[in-house]
């Protein structure tokens, strides 16, 4: 949908400026933490409404935006489950049924501890007769050493995409995880933490690795800390969003031009520098601190001679250039640190609070509540908007505590819902009427075919935490290597020939997944004489479930076709497992 | 039914073709073990060879470290930019070459030069990304490069042979390629230790029959999952494991002994040329895109030591090459290119050499969609700026995606964003085109 067209020239924004669709004005209030926001009463957004509103025939400020939100006591999975099956009910639609417990049971292992279950796990799991027994799962598996592994992974795969396995980076996010360290917090320590604190220190990555390109430290930045990719605003306005201008994206890149590395690659930012651009329009402009939200910072006005600013550059170069400068000095006035003091104070953190929700909810969802998640401006409303109000007011009010909003999703029946659909044409992944399926991660691959191919009587048992932790360990750095041998899933991803040639013929996968070692499934299964109690046990291992009848068939048929060679045909049956598409998806 | 008549010429068939292959690799994957089907079936039927003449297929030499436009298709005899090579007489009247190149000088009626290429990048590693894809870098944006765009849109999804294979002849300038946004489904299958892909040959440790009938059992677990289940991930995951043993079978495809003696004879002993062969036999069994990498054009010093070997090595294994796609009726519908990174400066340096330059240089086009025998554009009597004509590699890009006939202005949306697959306000030139 092209919106340029209908919408008035940039003049007529400028003299009509309190009517005007064209304000950014996407983002409802902002919320003191432990504070409710006042109640509003008024019509709930419809799907019509938010047609006339995206295709700008009616403006944003014609609308307020949502109905009485739910009690901020509510438990975060109700109110997820109450603004979904409104909408549902809404559309006329019927969601698919709960999944099952053990599809459920791995959707969550996959989930919150980066791997598939053993099958002693999901044996007690099926065995288990408690009615609570899902809510113990999920608080388990958070509180297992696996959670924050995983989440490492997801942020790491997140923020550092460009530089893949960097040790301090990941040192400082696995810290952080275990600690459930608050987004905010984590936030403070890439962008400003300092050099001197251990664990602050390899934080500092995410602004050291896209110091040189200030154009990816802007963008980046913007994209995923604020859900809002200004790169396209660079040369003109943004065509389609009108919220942002040149303005905002020079007004980002002011905030960090002068940040550089030093020649021992520490962070440092110069004292002077200022950004200019030009426009179409009005030739060229400097750039002024802006933020998103249209706060502007004033640099205090400080009268510099000429020999100041010589002295200013000779620093810089003194710091590039040399081996043995000392450590760089904090400038008077440092922009970074007033970009994070303006993105976290009350009255501006609304984009900071609403994209932590949105990307946490991507993670499990495979799509935002706002989606793209970095197109949050005001032509690309939320689906739920009310949900996404409430969700970012309980993130803010409960310390930016990511591990409390992760298991209201996890405990939520919109989670659990079975990614099989039978009833017709799939409706929208939008409204959430059916799981959607996810490509596993490599790092989420690589362990969990690890696990699949492993002895499964060799796991340590559920009383002991303190070896779990240290085999979990040990999968962690397996997996690291392996990881790198499959792509990262972005969108519209696709499984490439070159997979499905590496595990069709290449030796490493032979040789590390169906050799018949005593610690390999393949060695375990051969010492079963019964077919049948060879099937479930492949089957367990490796997909957590008991055969099916038509699968259990099928594996006994080619048990018996191949018995001249028992461990060969032992061999292909555990491949045709692992190479399924049952073990390289999240579903 | 007359096959044939599924060709009618019009714009349309390129869909049809697809649609119609589609439907038949679909009903033939009901029998596990048929992945071989459609090999067959392009190999032995009438119609089928016609399908095959008729796709499109590029090949893209690719002169890695920057070839000298002085001291191939932009020769500047006599003036103290020109070096001591003369410029010779093409068969394409008015139009005149290095006389390093008489070989394509004699084949000028193939082959459109483009003299005015002005793309302003004259480092290595950005200007290569920039005739790669067509485009500067764009933060938060990945972009594909030709080959990959080339292989979404020329390629069929359930194609048995690969849709982009990078070969490469040195060390030097070696660059796999991205696919970028269009992510692993159209990365080039790059050959880089040796001349045979990875992973396309059985391992001793297990037989055919066994290696095809586990491949089966896989396919009758995948299939009971994949129901009831919509994704595009599930599909592709199919859809990559039912082309291996198709793209096992197109090792073949690799090996040039499968030549006669007097067709290898032809290329001649070079790398080069063999990989051009190479290149051949993988477009004619219908691979969309072909990168071959003739490296190292880097003269700083010696330049024109260093053009006098590799021109003659590029100009025979050019002209063999497109004598042989002639042959075979290929000529028609298989786009040859040159260009790397950029080209090389007027200035001759004291070690007689000549250092980068983006401002005004050269490439060439041969065959599919190109007005053979055109030459277009211009720079000063002495080469140090385009005097007429300016080509930024935007319209390069425009100008070869519309000799293959696929829209230039066709955008991909990523996210919200529209991705036009020539870079915007670019232009095809037509004067090189058919």
């Amino acid at each position: 949908m092209r919106l340029k067209s209908q919408l008035p020239s940039h003049k007529a924004i400028v003299k009509n400026d309190q009517t005007s669709h064209c304000l950014p004005r996407p983002i409802p209030p902002t919320f003191e933490r432990n504070e409710r926001p006042p109640m509003r009463k008024t019509v709930r957004l419809t799907w019509l409404s938010l047609w006339l509103f995206a295709t700008g025939v009616v403006s944003f400020t014609t609308i307020s935006l949502a109905a009485d939100l739910p009690s901020a006591d509510a438990p975060i999975e109700q109110v997820i489950d109450q603004f979904i099956n409104e909408r549902l009910e809404t559309e006329k639609v019927t969601p698919a049924p709960q999944a099952d417990d053990l599809n459920l049971l791995r959707r969550l292992s996959l989930d919150l501890a980066g791997r598939i279950p053993t099958s002693a796990e999901a044996q007690a799991f099926a065995a288990n007769t408690s009615p609570t027994k899902r809510v113990e799962l999920v608080d388990r598996l958070l509180a297992s050493p696996d959670f924050p592994l995983h989440q490492r992974n997801e942020l790491d795969r997140l923020l550092l995409a460009h530089k893949p396995n960097d040790g301090e980076f990941r040192k400082y996010l696995l810290w952080a995880t275990q600690q459930n360290r608050p987004w905010d917090a984590m936030f403070r320590d890439m962008l400003i933490g300092s050099e001197a604190d251990e664990n602050q220190k390899g934080a500092l990555t995410f602004v050291k690795s896209r110091a040189r390109e200030l154009d990816d430290l802007t963008n980046d930045t913007a994209s995923l800390f604020f859900g809002v990719n200004v790169s396209c605003a660079k040369c003109h306005d943004h065509p389609l969003a009108q919220d942002w201008k040149q303005d905002h994206f020079y007004g980002m890149t002011s905030f960090f031009s002068r940040t550089y590395l030093t020649k021992k690659n520490l962070l440092a930012e110069k004292q002077v520098g200022e950004v200019k651009f030009s426009t179409k329009k009005e030739g060229q402009k400097q750039a002024a601190f802006l933020f998103l939200t249209g706060a502007t910072i004033s640099e205090p006005m400080v009268e510099r001679t000429k020999e100041q600013l010589k002295e200013f550059d000779e620093v810089v170069k003194k710091q590039t250039q040399e081996d043995n400068a000392p450590p760089p000095e904090k400038p008077s006035f440092s922009p970074r640190e007033k970009l994070v003091e303006v993105a976290l104070r009350a009255e501006d953190n609304r984009f900071f609070a609403r994209n932590c929700v949105n990307r946490i909810w991507a993670q499990f969802f495979s799509r935002g509540i706002v989606d793209p998640v970095d197109q949050m401006h005001s032509a690309n409303p939320p689906t739920h908007p009310e949900l996404l109000d409430w969700l970012t007011r309980d993130l803010v009010a409960h310390n930016y505590d990511m591990k409390r909003l992760i298991r209201g999703i996890a405990l939520s029946q919109t989670y659990s819902r079975s990614s099989e659909w039978t009833s017709g044409e799939q409706p929208s992944a939008a409204i959430y009427a059916v799981v959607k399926v996810k490509p596993l991660t490599p790092r989420q691959y690589a362990l969990s075919l690890h696990m699949a191919a492993y002895n499964p009587t060799q796991w340590p048992a559920a009383d002991q935490p303190d070896k779990w932790a240290q085999r979990r360990e040990q999968l962690e750095n397996t997996a690291n290597g392996w990881s790198n041998m499959f792509e990262v899933p972005g969108e519209g991803f696709q499984v490439a020939i070159d997979e499905a040639l590496l595990f069709t013929n290449n030796k490493r996968i032979e040789d590390e997944f169906l050799r018949d070692s005593g610690d390999r499934l393949v060695g375990y299964l051969k010492t079963l004489s019964d077919n049948s109690a060879l099937i479930d046990a492949a089957f367990w291992s490796v997909n957590s479930r008991p055969p099916r009848d038509e699968e259990r068939a099928a594996l006994n048929d080619y048990l018996q076709k191949h018995s001249t060679d028992r461990l060969v045909a032992i061999r292909q049956i555990v491949w045709a497992l692992l190479t399924s598409p049952e073990l390289r998806v999240c579903f | 039914m007359n096959p044939g008549s599924f060709f009618c010429g019009s714009a349309d068939h390129g869909v049809n073709r697809r649609g119609f292959l589609s439907a038949a690799a679909l009903g033939t994957a009901g029998t596990f073990a048929a992945d071989m089907t459609q090999l067959d079936l392009l190999r032995h039927s009438a119609w089928a060879d016609d399908v095959k003449k008729k796709e499109k297929r590029v090949i893209l030499l690719w002169l890695a470290g920057g070839a000298s436009q002085f001291e191939t298709w932009d020769p500047k005899p006599g003036r103290p930019t020109g070096g001591p090579f003369r410029a010779i007489q093409t068969a394409s009247s008015g139009v005149q070459i290095s006389e390093l190149m008489p070989k394509m000088a004699a084949r000028m009626q193939t082959t459109a030069i483009i003299r005015s290429l002005n793309t302003k990048n004259g480092d290595h590693g950005g200007g290569s990304s920039l005739m790669e894809t067509g485009r500067r870098k764009d933060p938060g944006i990945d972009y594909p490069d030709l080959g990959a765009l080339c292989a979404k849109e020329l390629g069929r999804i359930d194609s048995a042979v690969p849709d982009y294979v990078s070969l490469y002849s040195s060390t030097e300038g070696r660059r796999k390629g991205t696919s970028g946004f269009l992510g692993a489904r159209y990365a080039p299958m790059f050959l880089s230790e040796n001349m045979v892909p990875e992973n396309v040959r059985r391992l001793e440790t297990i037989s055919d029959i066994d290696h095809q009938d586990r491949a089966a059992l896989r396919d009758l677990l995948a299939k009971r999952f994949a129901q009831n289940r919509t994704s595009d991930v599930i599909g592709s995951h199919t859809n990559a494991y039912q082309r291996v043993r198709g793209l096992m079978a197109s090792e073949k495809l690799f090996d040039i002994e499968q030549e006669p003696e007097a067709m290898r004879a032809k290329y001649g002993p070079t790398q080069f040329g063999q990989q051009c062969l190479i290149a051949r036999r993988l477009v004619e069994a219908g691979v969309p895109f072909v990168k071959v990498a003739r490296a190292w054009w880097d003269s700083h010093g010696q330049n024109f030591e260093t053009h006098r070997e590799l021109c003659a090595d590029l100009d025979h294994s050019m002209a063999v090459l497109l004598d042989d796609l002639k042959d075979r009726g290929l000529l028609e519908h298989t786009l040859v290119l040159t260009f790397g990174e950029f080209g090389r400066t007027p200035q001759i340096n004291p070690s007689l050499g000549r250092d980068h330059f983006a401002s005004a240089w050269s490439a060439s086009l041969s065959g599919c969609g190109v007005k053979g025998g055109a030459c277009y554009g211009k720079t000063d009597p002495d080469g140090h700026t385009v005097a007429e004509g300016e080509a930024s590699a935007g319209d390069l890009f425009a100008t070869i995606l519309t000799a293959l006939g696929i829209d230039p202005h066709k955008e991909y949306t990523l996210g919200a964003r529209p991705v036009p697959l020539s870079d915007f306000g670019s232009k095809p030139i037509k004067e090189v085109l058919a």
